[in-house]
This record gives structure tokens, C-alpha cells and sequence, in this order.
């Protein structure tokens, strides 16, 4: 078991820069999840972690050792892929002893390694098989167990669940989660999902354009982000962010009005969550623009001047479209961000 | 319901007339071939066509008292399996390189590979007789398997590197991260999962050689060296002239090899090895 430490870390493909002056820390046992969009060099990071990508400036250190002409093979990292990556002549069986014959352990021990492995991500029926002969989440649980038959130091999953269908993936995630808590082994997950980030994580860091926006746990990325690209990138629906301008204690935007502190004033964007917002108020007027019951939950889109808002209802909720609406806020909980997109007017 | 039922059996029947009447048209010459082989040689140069033969082993008798049939057949398998063998041996590993290491002029590389097989065999006929004159190879099996592994090689190397452009790339990393060097991912993870597309290239490799007819000709100029290919030019000449069915005969046992050879193997012959490996 072992920490991940990357320090001035930079890669450059050519002209274009993939990773901009990365500094981490991933704490020994911890699940950390790189979450971004695609490109934002959150897969890059991590197959520089692996071995699979050398950095062009900076150190990467697993454990003490300096890692950066370590060959992937030497690293003692399992790493688990989007496409399952199953070597398709081999059975499940052998896929899962294949690094331990790599990394010459004895062979007596195979059998029950293998097996134990198996029992964990339940594929003990399987073994048999080929790949082709399993479905998607039988693939990847075979990914799974050939990752952790030989207990390495560190877990890298690249998207491991993109490829799973919305059921499956909810159910491998809590596996994994368990799993990592069991076996205590440094786990960096990547994924562009903040649903199984925000669930999987002890902290996240937020990528975006080769740069980190935010590192922190999922409740202090939701609760307190950094800039308007976290505030934008997290919840579901994510924060509503509404350009306008503060003045004397006020800002102000087509429709909206709500108090902000003294100290702001000129361009300022206001962000506010949609579970933060209620039916009723005299913070937002304006029409409804579409209202979609879910069954727990009723989300209301409203339609200012400038933008549409989205808010959550209660489940009852119903308006009819085009009827005018009023909106309140939750006015200790609004965010407000500077020009350069980061968060201003915090105590 | 049943009209649906009933015009996918219609269509089942076109398909069927279409691919019968195919088949015949790539058969019938083989099968007409193969049955000028057992006609007397009269039967054969008659002006009208006779259709249905009247049976004869002459030809097979021909073969088998004047003509050490054996050896050239022993000459041209031992030929074209050794430059196949030589071929795969040397492919694979210059397949892997071009597929999957990035080094300068990688692109320039593959294209010089494929360039050769550009020229025209003539133009370098002659050398190639006097290269094999100096070292003393003519007029010997081991010449003629050097060459046809030459003639072969780029366009061996080209079909498997195509192969191996399509493994994903996401298999050979994990077998890196797994823990294993190069040679252990061409090995246990590169030619099993190219296994059709090199069988493929063999099987080709393996028709242009038994094919071959100018070098062999050029080299092989006793009968010790002579394969099915060039003997088959012995019935063309002389006092006897052409015979033409101790030709088809043969060519048809020239063919045999070949088409054993694909029935064998053909379930690798067409892809998907590597299904389930990786989602597409």
C-alpha cells in the first residue's frame, strides 16, 4: 500500500498541453476519483501514474520511489480499463493468473490467489469461460479480479463502469466501494460521472482543460466550489449561474434581485443550487417554462429575461406552462463569482 | 404473419439460386479441368466438345512411369513451407514494430517494405541468378525457399501489421501494467489475437510461392530442383507436344495441397478472435 505523490507534473502532446503543472497528493488507502470532462487530462494523469505515458516536466513518486523511469511493468500498479481489456485467447482463469505468472509468484499459490479473487467480484462459475462468452458486467467483474489477484500497491480504473448499463453500474459501484475499503489499497478512479464520483470518492479532484479546478471531499465540492466550472460541473442539475451585477449590497440581474455582501460590485455571477430555491418569494419572478415530475421530485424550469433557472419542487408541484411564477431563495446559501470565475465575497 | 413467413422463404430460395449459380460458375472450370485429367489425349483436341469423358488413367500412367512426380512435389511443399515458415518468423516481429513502437520514419519504413514488392520480378532476375551463382545455391530447394520467402516478405508483414493496427491498444497495456516486457505481449497476447490475419497472410504466402514460375525456372535448371510449377512446362514442348492431360493432372495435384490446406484452416480464416475482448 502506498501514497501517490505528483509534483510540477506536466504533459505535452506536441503543441498542445494535456496536463498543465499538476501538484497531488493521494494519501496512502484513500479512493481518490479524477473527475472532469472528456480532455480535461484526467485519463493522461493517470496512465502517466501507471506508466503508460512518461510526464515531459515533474516527478511522480509512488510511495518514496521516484517512479519516473520506472518502466508500467516495474510500478506494481493494477490498472482496470474502460473495455475490459480481457486477453480474448485466454480464459477467465488464466486472464486472472496472467500477472501472477508476470510477476513470478510461486505457483503454488495461484490457484487459491485466483480463486479468492474470483469469490470476491463473484465469478467462481466462470472461470472456465472466455471472454466472448460473458456479458459486459461479467467482463469487467473478470477486469476487477485480475486487478486485484495480486494485491499491488496501487488501483488505477480508467471509466471502468462507462460501458455498463445504468443498473449494473449502480451495483458495481458499491461493489468496488467495498471492495477498496476491504483490501485498503491507494485507488485513483477516473471518470467523467460526478454521480459515481460524488459516491465513490473520500475526495475528488475536479479537472477541467488539463488543469485542476478544485480538491476536496464530495460534500466540500458541493458546498463550497471553487469557481463557476465546479459549481457548474457538480449536482444534478447542476448550480444555476446568472451573469448581472452587484451594487450597494444588491445584486441584480433580469427578473432577479437578492442581497449580497457590501463589499461586491460591478460584473458578478450569482450562483444558487435548485433544491435551494422554493415556490414563492420575491427573489426571481418569471414564467414557467416546463415542469417534469419524476415521481420524488417535480423539477421546474423558470424562463427570465436571460436565462432559464431550474429549480426543485416539491412532488405535488404541477403549474401550468407560460403562467407567471415567483421565486424565493435560500439566501444563506447563494454563491457569488468574480469575473475571473472564481468565488468572491466568502468570509 | 404468414405472408412475412412466406416471402422470407421466397427470398431464401433467390439467395439459394443466386449463390448455386455462383458456385457453378467457380466450379465448373475446376471440375472440367480436373475430368481432361482422366480423357485420353486424343478426347481432348477434338474440335467439337465432348462432355461426358471417356475415362482414362493414361495421363496418370504418364506421370507415373516417366516422371518423379514425388520429388517435384516434395520440392515445391518443402519449398513453399520453408519461405512461409521464414516469412512469419521474420513478419511478426517487424508487424509488431511498425504496428506499435513509435520511432522516426516508422511510416517510411512500412512504405520501403511494401515498395518492394512494387518491382517487376524481370528486373532483377538476373542478379538474383548471379547472387545464387556465387554462393552456390542454384539448383537447389533452399535457393528457391529463400526466394519465395523474399518475394512474400513485405506483403506478409503488411497483412499482419493491418491485424495488429486493430487489437485495441488497451490490451497490450494492461498486459504491460500485468507486468509483462515485449516480447511476452507478441508473444501470449499479439498472435493469438492475430492469429486469422496471420494464418491469412500464410495461406497467401503460401499460393504466390507454389505459383511461382521465373525464379524457379531460373534457378532449378537440373530436374533435382524442379517444382510442380516449373515441371508442368516439360508437358509444353518437345517431340511429344503439348500434353495437355498429364497438365491438368498435374495442376490439379499442384492445387490439392493448397485447397487441403484452406479447408483445414478455414474457420481462422475469416475474424473474430478477438471478439469479446474488448467492447466495440
Amino acid at each position: 500500500m502506498a501514497s501517490i505523490l505528483l509534483k510540477n507534473v506536466v504533459k505535452s502532446f506536441g503543441s498542445f498541453v494535456g496536463v498543465q503543472d499538476m501538484n497531488l497528493d493521494v494519501v496512502d488507502e484513500e479512493f481518490l476519483v479524477l473527475l472532469g470532462p472528456s480532455g480535461c487530462g484526467k485519463t493522461t494523469t493517470m496512465r502517466m501514474i501507471a506508466g503508460l505515458e512518461h510526464p515531459t516536466e515533474g516527478e511522480i513518486r509512488i510511495g518514496d520511489a521516484l517512479m519516473n523511469d520506472i518502466d508500467a511493468r516495474d510500478r506494481d500498479v493494477a490498472m482496470v480499463f474502460q473495455g475490459y481489456a480481457l486477453y480474448p485467447n485466454m480464459s477467465i482463469y488464466e486472464n486472472i493468473r496472467f500477472p501472477l505468472r508476470m510477476r513470478q509468484v510461486p505457483k503454488a499459490k495461484h490457484d487459491d490467489l485466483i480463486r479468492r479473487a474470483a469469490e470476491m467480484v463473484e465469478l467462481g462459475p466462470f472461470l472456465d469461460r472466455k471472454p466472448g462468452a460473458l456479458s459486459g458486467g461479467q467482463r469487467q467483474r473478470a477486469a476487477l479480479a485480475r486487478a486485484i489477484v495480486r494485491q499491488p500497491q496501487v488501483f488505477l480504473m480508467d471509466e471502468p463502469l462507462s460501458n455498463l448499463d445504468a443498473k449494473l453500474r449502480a451495483s458495481m459501484r458499491v461493489q468496488i466501494k467495498h471492495m477498496q475499503r476491504e483490501l485498503k489499497v491507494t485507488t485513483v478512479y477516473v471518470t467523467h460521472d460526478q454521480i459515481e464520483a460524488m459516491t465513490l470518492a473520500d475526495r475528488i479532484v475536479i479537472m477541467n482543460k488539463g488543469v485542476i479546478q478544485q480538491i476536496g471531499t464530495p460534500d466540500d465540492i458541493y458546498s463550497n466550489p471553487a469557481n463557476t466550472f465546479v459549481a457548474g460541473f457538480i449536482g444534478s442539475p447542476p448550480m444555476n449561474l446568472i451573469a448581472g451585477t452587484a451594487q450597494n449590497g444588491t445584486f441584480s440581474s433580469a427578473g432577479i434581485r437578492v442581497p449580497c455582501p457590501a463589499n461586491l460590485s460591478g460584473n458578478i455571477t450569482l450562483g444558487i443550487r435548485p433544491e435551494d430555491c422554493q415556490i414563492g418569494g420575491d427573489n426571481l419572478q418569471g414564467q414557467v417554462y416546463g415542469v417534469e415530475p419524476t415521481g420524488d421530485i417535480t423539477y421546474l424550469t423558470v424562463r427570465t429575461a436571460n436565462k432559464n433557472i431550474e429549480i426543485k419542487a416539491g412532488r405535488e408541484f404541477r403549474a401550468p406552462i407560460d403562467s407567471a411564477i415567483a421565486v424565493g431563495f435560500d439566501t444563506s446559501r447563494l454563491y457569488f463569482f468574480g469575473e475571473d470565475g472564481y468565488r468572491v465575497g466568502v468570509n | 404473419m404468414a405472408s412475412v413467413r412466406k416471402s422470407g422463404g421466397d427470398n431464401l430460395l433467390v439467395r439459394y439460386i443466386i449463390l448455386v449459380s455462383w458456385a457453378m460458375v467457380c466450379l465448373v472450370p475446376i471440375l472440367w479441368f480436373l475430368t481432361i485429367g482422366f480423357r485420353p489425349r486424343t478426347e481432348i483436341i477434338v474440335p467439337e466438345p465432348i462432355y461426358w469423358p471417356t475415362w482414362s488413367l493414361d495421363a496418370w500412367r504418364l506421370l507415373v512411369s516417366d516422371w518423379p512426380i514425388a520429388l517435384y512435389l516434395r520440392n515445391s511443399i518443402l519449398a513453399v513451407a520453408g519461405s512461409v515458415v521464414i516469412d512469419l518468423v521474420l513478419a511478426i516481429p517487424a508487424a509488431f514494430a511498425l504496428a506499435r513502437y513509435e520511432f522516426k520514419g516508422r511510416e517510411d519504413i512500412g512504405f520501403y517494405i511494401l515498395s518492394t514488392r512494387m518491382m517487376a520480378p524481370a528486373i532483377v532476375a538476373v542478379p538474383i541468378f548471379f547472387l545464387f551463382k556465387n554462393i552456390g545455391l542454384l539448383d537447389s530447394v533452399w535457393a528457391l525457399m529463400l526466394i519465395y520467402a523474399a518475394i512474400n516478405l513485405s506483403l506478409v508483414t503488411w497483412i499482419i501489421r493491418s491485424y495488429m493496427l486493430d487489437i485495441p491498444k488497451e490490451l497490450e497495456d494492461a498486459a504491460r501494467t500485468d507486468g509483462a516486457g515485449d516480447l511476452t505481449i507478441l508473444w501470449e497476447i499479439m498472435i493469438p489475437a492475430c492469429l486469422p490475419g496471420i494464418i491469412t497472410a500464410a495461406v497467401i504466402a503460401a499460393i504466390f510461392a507454389i505459383n511461382e514460375f521465373l525464379f524457379t525456372l531460373l534457378i532449378a535448371s537440373t530436374s533435382k530442383a524442379y517444382t510442380m510449377s516449373v515441371a508442368l512446362a516439360n508437358f509444353t514442348g518437345g517431340s511429344d507436344g503439348v500434353i495437355y492431360n498429364a497438365i491438368a493432372l498435374v495442376s490439379f495435384i499442384a492445387f490439392a495441397p493448397i485447397l487441403i490446406l484452406v479447408i483445414l484452416i478455414q474457420k481462422h480464416l475469416s475474424r473474430g478472435l478477438t471478439m469479446g475482448a474488448v467492447k466495440g
